[in-house]
């Protein structure tokens, strides 16, 4: 019957695990907020709805990769989205507190 | 048997959910034979296809102009004293179906003239701190987002005047720590604040 491996010591373990964090962080393509900016719009009308009447939110994010490089990404959110944006940014800045 | 004397609202209600299928929520394959063999089989095609059409009209136009109930009212009364109008059973099959159906018309409506990206979704976790043996932490507390982001784009099918189709999504994962999720928190109340602002104007 052969001897159990050893378990490896703790500050070893440690060393295993601060490695693999630094490649999930590495993989996984992560990037950091530069600059937001944004807008208020109402759509009155277009070629498919003459009556449309809607306000929505346009976003647009100004982001940086791993290397630096800055891209552009817009989008929109109708008035109901961008509550639960707002609601979802509120739930982070209050786990964020306690970490 | 002509398809304007064939009532019973079930083919209509049923004709009308096909053709908002077709006309605003981008459901492929729905064709005019596929809907008169299915709910008017009796009705010979070349009495169809005018039926049709006309029905299709009568639904863009109360969803192009977002009638309320009082409009749809006189629209529909109006179409019924017109020379190869409705009838007043269609009528009321009609406004039921515009009084069911209006909000997910709306937004499909409001999605197609979205030409940016959307929002489809937001997911998020918080990592915490962690330590190593040679220093006391290697990370601080960081919030990290992804965002779903997605393109509605049309192209056009025979039937059709024109077919939504919901473009493949793109993921953004963004890292944020504390300080910049409180940043964008205080930019976020400047939004809503507009949004107050805009809601409470009269129009």
């Amino acid at each position: 019957m052969k001897a159990p491996l050893p378990h490896p010591p703790l500050a070893q373990r440690m060393q295993i695990r601060d490695c693999w964090a630094l490649i999930r962080h590495l993989f996984e393509a992560r990037n950091t907020l530069v600059d937001f900016q944004w807008k208020l719009g109402m759509a009155v009308s277009s070629d498919t709805c003459r009556s449309l009447k809607y306000p929505y939110v346009a976003v647009m994010l100004k982001v940086a990769d791993h290397s630096g490089q800055v891209k552009t990404k817009c989008f929109e959110m109708t008035i109901p989205q961008f509550q639960n944006f707002y609601r979802q940014f509120k739930e982070i800045a209050a786990v964020i507190e306690t970490v | 048997m002509a398809a304007g004397e064939l009532e019973g609202s079930k083919p209509l209600n049923g004709l009308l959910n096909a053709l908002a299928q077709d006309t605003f929520h981008g459901h492929p394959g729905i064709t005019e034979e596929l809907l008169r063999s299915q709910l008017y089989p009796e009705v010979p095609p070349e009495e169809f296809r005018p039926f049709l059409a006309k029905m299709r009209g009568i639904l863009k136009s109360i969803a192009s102009a977002d009638m309320d109930f009082n409009q749809l009212e006189a629209f529909l009364t109006a179409q019924t004293k017109k020379q190869g109008g409705i009838t007043s059973d269609q009528a009321a099959v009609i406004s039921k179906f515009w009084k069911s159906h209006k909000t997910k018309i709306r937004e499909s409506l409001m999605n197609q003239s979205r030409w940016n990206s959307g929002l489809r979704g937001l997911s998020w976790r918080v990592d915490g701190k962690s330590q190593s043996r040679h220093s006391a932490q290697i990370h601080t507390p960081v919030a990290i987002i992804e965002l779903e982001l997605g393109k509605y784009g049309q192209c056009d099918l025979p039937f059709s005047s024109s077919v939504v189709v919901f473009q493949k999504s793109e993921f953004l994962c963004l890292e944020f720590d504390e300080v910049k999720v409180n940043q964008i928190l205080k930019t976020l109340s400047e939004v809503e604040e507009s949004i107050s602002t805009l809601i409470s104007q009269p129009n």
